[in-house]
């Protein structure tokens, strides 16, 4: 079948600097992926065609791009699943949030770094052991599912968070302390989780998914810093305002069964901080004069009772 | 000009491996590698890692067997002896280091069966363990600070009175080409798959190091020995690890049959690779097969098991198959795989030019023979690795750089300028396929007289034809395109190091099967096949396979 | 049609507009909503209960779904962010027999049970779905033709695509364009349509959430958009909210309306502004109100 490509093109060594989008036309098959028809444009069509790309399989982690709008591997996305119903081209474009440098190809330096900064390698204790470290399989199981992030980038060049704040960690980082946060064997999470609490780490995430949908090998890689929050909260680090944000949102719910949007904002930013206090005037006197203010007195839920003993009955089995 | 005591070329396990070691036993180590370390192609191992660990009551004579026969006793007993005996601590070191592993109930390590082995020694990490493994070592690299050049690709070795002191390379973001001196180079650049079409290798397999070593005058041995893996799937060829089977998967044929039960009554489905390989082959030629494939049937497995152990090649074969293994048996048919061939080289990974190394698939120890265990590669990645990266520390004491200057890079950069200047005439994408789809069909599972003459004529015309590339891209900055000359120029040598190897060997052993000469001959075929470069055509020795303890017997599964 | 309805904590509490504005788009379309029937139904946890909780929020939700599960009836939310918790912990839920069992049993001091049938559904989803586009088209007597819309759907109505049943149901994904389109108006595409709006971070991360709020509401001015629509209130309290401050931080103006899903329904619909509370907004809806009165 005939497949139409639109690809972003990038020359570094051009005069204009400017980055123009390029038409192709490739004959491929029902089974054929984005790859394959990128891998025949350079081979048969347009040498100076530039992407990284190796294993094929979905392991290496080379070949992540936007396709269509979205990141995901091009090897092993099918050209039938990304074949606009319209008739318009497959749009092929380099992974977003990290600089360009050529066609497809983008410089990795500033995801390296951040990965770095996790300090990502084991960290155990003083005694070494005999032979291997005595760790559950279960663990290993649920490691597993974050060990196999491939370091592809697409998490990275989708995430909302970085788009406006490139001193985010970003996910696969955040993705890769946990993996560390999480191991049995590891003893610094002291050290880590007060490094993770800091501005940058794990409370800058939005929670908008984009990382756990585009992950091409279901890392989840938002679940993971959820569960740092959740480490961080326990291990004591209950001063930054996204904790203090967690932890009144769960005080309102055990005692009335839903939210107190008057106070939950001033609990959040801490009652001492008088600077974002005196942000919220503003708005607290336009939501006044607008009359959309939450009521002044919150009212508990009728079944607020039977919603306080599933707290209590949960949270003791923790 | 830069220097270094130690380089090493390739950052996948033998290459980090070796920098490691290196590193920690004090030298000034740099890793230039083309692609990104985590990117190395050691990744797509799948299924696991040898060890006879003796507090498991296994034996290391018995996994050194094992291989022995495995190799159709074309491996060097002596080499396969230090591999099987250090393998439990190369294990052992890997999780210590962080390496995740599956466990047993105890929480100690636990292990999965593999092929021709008849103990359950494999370790590993669900079916991802090159990747686990690989990104280890890669964290080990970066807390020890080990210089790695990311993206630079190796020209060629400098080689001045018989001794290699560094390399010529270029730095693939900038298109700058520099001359590196080091007391040591030690090639870990990995395989050769991309010579053949199918190959379930990554497309930067392309042989670089054995060409690299070629050229500068090393040996190339065994390169007849090439493994097809016999759960490739069908189509793409991607892999399926040898774990699906590990793990209880049957063969079947058209007709529904288990045809492993009458080739290898004992093993089964984990009869040795070139064994099952073969069988398949002969089902599928003889009527038996499904739309060329053979069947991989899973199902008895059941849904949990699969997405526990075998998540990965599930995910492979419903992406580029449309089969849910849990549901339906998966086409798989042989598929290259990989190179029990390479450069010559030592148990300490020393090769025939002092100063120049060779660990892991670029290499050959001979630890496979003429045919590889499943899960003894990364073995082997690992312990010659660090054995080729604690002798290069240790030998750098006592040398100093040759004098070596920028000149050096001159053969190199006329080579690019005359590639550049090449008329529109051959597309690398062409000779390639050429070249792939002729190896792959000349030199198969099953070769004769015949074909492998077929093989030769084809590697002199693609060498012919891979001088004169058009290379579209004319820039500097990531030219992917003039790269993919270069390593087409790479496999080339390679594709004759294989046939002009292949066509000596008159018997059938390992991977190597005649059907002309079905038998195999210990009397006169005991031995290594050694090709070298001579001019634009190469030479032929033979050396004598060494053993130690155990005498060539029949062999059956 | 009739639904146990959850309007979810904002749409009681910061956002009474959009409340009243589903009452009465609701009413005319015939969709009869029961309220009684969660009674007592708590917070979702809206993600940030899951943060310290998971099986917490789980058994909370799993609660509001045996609630509905004993009405007899389908479930109906107002709020993306309520759909996309209640779709995951659904799925969580509905996956795995044994995480149920263990949830059914904290559920069962009060008597209650979840049996696994409930399958929540935003107002968009069910305009678009159960009564169809073509039933809307209908029902309209006002086109707000020669306006111009931006639809921003706020993450929880769009990911993950597996919990939300996005490709058994691809039409999700269009399912607001669908509705502008309907109502006579012209949909303006814009580069954050399906991105996060900030609200998540507003008290973490001032300055990233404000700068969300700029990008997304300039990108959508500036391509012509008379007003946004979004069917998530959270979206709508940073969108509309924190807009003066996003202007301020982009140094320029902006003053594009946020309105509800079932505000901009309701106009065609021909329902009274002022019924919808439109007026009730913190960005000025004036403009756009008085264009509507005078246009055709």
């Amino acid at each position: 079948m005939e497949v139409n490509f639109k690809v972003q093109r990038f020359d570094p060594e051009s005069t204009d600097l400017v980055s123009h989008y390029q038409n192709y036309q490739v004959e491929m098959t029902e089974s054929s992926t984005v790859l394959d028809g990128l891998i025949k444009i350079r081979e048969e069509d347009d040498g100076t065609l530039s992407l990284r790309c190796s294993c094929r399989a979905a392991i290496c982690g080379s070949c992540a791009m936007r396709i269509n709008g979205e990141a995901g591997l091009a090897c092993n996305t099918k050209i039938v699943d990304v074949i606009p119903s319209d008739g318009s081209p497959i749009t092929i474009e380099p992974a977003g949030n990290l600089p360009v440098i050529k066609d497809l190809i983008v410089d990795f330096q500033p995801f390296w770094s951040k990965f770095k900064a996790v300090e990502p390698w084991l960290q155990p204790g003083e005694i070494e052991p005999e032979g291997e470290y005595l760790a559950p399989e279960e663990d290993m199981i649920h490691l597993a599912g974050v060990v196999s992030c491939i370091l592809c980038g697409a998490c990275v060049s989708d995430c909302t968070v970085l788009e406006v704040d490139d001193n985010f960690l970003g996910p696969a980082a955040l993705a890769k302390a946990y993996r560390f946060s999480r191991d049995p064997r590891d003893e610094s999470d002291n050290q880590r989780l007060a490094q993770l609490n800091q501005p940058g780490g794990v409370w800058d995430c939005t929670r908008c998914m984009k990382c756990v949908e585009v992950c091409p090998k279901g890392v989840d890689p938002m679940d993971r810093i959820m569960l740092l929050r959740e480490k961080v909260m326990d291990a004591g680090h209950n001063n930054t305002s996204g904790a203090r944000h967690a932890n009144a949102f769960a005080k309102f719910l055990k005692n009335s069964g839903w939210l107190d949007e008057l106070r939950l904002p001033v609990l959040s930013f801490g009652i001492f901080n008088i600077k974002a206090m005196i942000g919220l005037i503003p708005l607290g006197i336009r939501s006044q004069l607008a009359g959309k203010r939450p009521p002044i007195f919150h009212h508990k839920l009728s079944s607020a009772k039977e919603i306080k003993k599933i707290f209590e009955k949960v949270e003791s089995k923790k | 000009m830069i220097d270094h005591d130690v380089l090493i070329i390739g950052a996948g396990l033998a290459g980090l491996r070796a920098a490691l070691s290196a590193k920690e036993a004090g030298a000034d180590v740099a890793v230039v590698t083309k692609v990104h370390p985590v990117r190395s192609h050691s990744n797509a191992a799948q299924g696991g890692i040898n060890a006879a660990l003796t507090d498991r009551g296994d034996d290391w004579r018995d996994h050194a067997y094992d291989t022995i026969k495995g190799s159709d006793f074309l491996g060097d007993q002596d080499a396969i002896e230090v591999m099987c005996r250090e393998a439990g601590d190369e294990v052992i070191s890997m999780e210590n280091m962080g390496a995740i592993f599956n466990r047993d109930e105890n929480g100690k390590l636990g292990t999965r069966s593999f092929g021709g082995q008849r103990e359950a020694r494999t370790f590993f990490v669900a079916d991802f363990t090159g990747q686990a493994l690989l990104h280890v070592l890669y964290e080990q690299i970066v807390k020890a600070g080990a210089f790695v050049y990311e993206e630079w690709f190796v020209l060629s070795l400098i080689v001045r009175d018989g001794k290699c002191g560094g390399v010529v390379m270029m730095d693939i973001r900038t298109g700058k080409i520099e001359v590196v001196r080091a007391k040591a180079v030690i090639l870990a650049t990995g395989g050769l798959g991309r010579v053949f079409e199918p190959s379930t290798n990554a497309l930067i397999c392309t042989g670089d190091g054995m060409s690299l070593a070629y050229r500068a005058g090393a040996e190339l041995m065994d390169m007849e020995m090439v493994q097809y893996h016999p759960t490739t799937l069908k189509g793409s060829g991607v892999l399926l690890s040898e774990a699906a089977r590990g793990e209880g998967a049957y063969l079947l044929n058209s007709e529904n049959e288990r045809f492993m039960l009458k080739y290898a009554p004992e093993f089964k489905e984990l009869a040795s690779r070139d064994v099952v390989s073969r069988c398949e082959q002969t089902e599928i030629d003889e009527g038996r097969g499904v739309d060329g494939c053979v069947l991989l049937d899973l199902r008895h497995l059941g849904e949990k098991y699969i997405s526990e152990r075998l998540s990965q090649i599930r995910e492979l074969a419903m992406d580029f198959a449309n089969v849910d293994m849990v549901k339906e048996p998966v086409p798989v048919m042989p598929g290259m795989h990989y190179a029990m061939g390479g450069v010559k080289a030592d148990i300490d990974g020393k090769t025939a030019i002092p100063g120049l190394y060779a660990a892991g698939e670029v290499a050959c120890i001979s630890v496979h023979g003429g045919n590889r265990l499943g899960a003894n590669s990364l073995l082997d990645t690992l312990v010659f690795g660090r054995r080729s990266g604690i002798h290069a520390a240790e030998m750098i004491k006592s040398v100093q750089h040759l004098s070596i200057d920028d000149s050096a890079a001159q053969d190199d950069i006329d080579n690019i300028n005359s590639l550049l200047s090449n008329e529109k005439n051959e597309s690398f994408g062409q000779v390639r396929l050429d070249m792939g789809t002729g190896m792959k069909n000349h030199l198969g599972v099953y070769r004769d007289q015949n074909s492998m003459e077929k093989a030769l004529e084809l590697v002199k015309d693609v060498k012919e034809r891979a001088k004169s590339i058009y290379v579209a891209d004319k820039s500097k900055t990531f030219n992917t395109n003039l790269m993919f000359s270069i390593e087409l120029g790479f496999m080339t040598e390679c594709a004759e190091a294989i046939a002009a190897s292949a066509i000596q060997r008159k018997e059938s052993r390992g991977a190597h099967t005649r059907t002309d000469m079905p038998d195999r001959d210990d009397e006169n075929w005991l031995k290594h096949i050694l090709v070298t470069k001579k001019d634009d055509s190469h030479d032929i020795s033979f050396l004598d396979v060494i053993i130690t303890d155990w005498e060539p017997v029949i062999r059956q599964y | 049609m009739k639904y146990a309805f959850y309007p979810g904590c904002v749409a009681r509490g910061a956002c009474p507009e959009l409340y009243s504005a589903t009452l009465e788009v609701c009413e005319i379309l015939g969709i009869e909503l029961d309220e009684q029937a969660l009674e007592g139904a708590a917070c979702t946890g809206a993600g940030v209960l899951q943060e310290k909780n998971l099986l917490l929020a789980d058994t909370l939700n799993a609660r509001t779904f045996a609630l509905a599960e004993k009405s007899g009836l389908p479930l109906m939310t107002i709020c993306s962010t309520c759909q996309g918790v209640m779709s995951q912990a659904n799925q969580r839920l509905t996956e795995d027999p044994e995480y149920l069992a263990k949830v059914n049993e904290t559920l069962a001091d009060e008597g209650l049970e979840y049996k696994g049938t409930i399958d929540p559904k935003h107002l968009l989803w069910i305009i678009a779905e159960d009564l169809g586009i073509d039933f809307l088209e209908s029902k309209i007597v006002r086109k707000l033709e020669g306006f111009k819309f931006a639809p921003f759907y706020g993450c929880y109505i769009v990911r993950p695509s597996k919990a939300l049943k996005l490709d058994e149901n691809p039409n999700r994904k269009q399912a607001l364009e669908q509705v502008i389109e309907t109502v006579g108006a012209e949909v303006v595409e814009f580069p954050g349509s399906t991105l996060c709006c900030g609200f998540p971070i507003l008290t973490i991360n001032p300055k990233n959430s404000q700068t969300m709020v700029a990008n997304h509401t300039i990108d959508a001015k500036d391509r012509g958009a008379d007003a946004m629509v979004t069917p998530c209130p959270l979206c709508h309290l940073n969108l509309d909210g924190y807009q003066p401050n996003a202007a301020a931080l982009a140094k320029r103006d902006i003053d594009l309306p946020i309105i509800h899903l079932p505000q901009l329904v309701g106009l065609a619909l021909g329902i009274a502004p002022e019924k919808m509370r439109l007026n009730k907004h913190l960005v000025s809806t004036k403009k756009l109100l008085s264009e509507l009165a005078v246009a055709p």
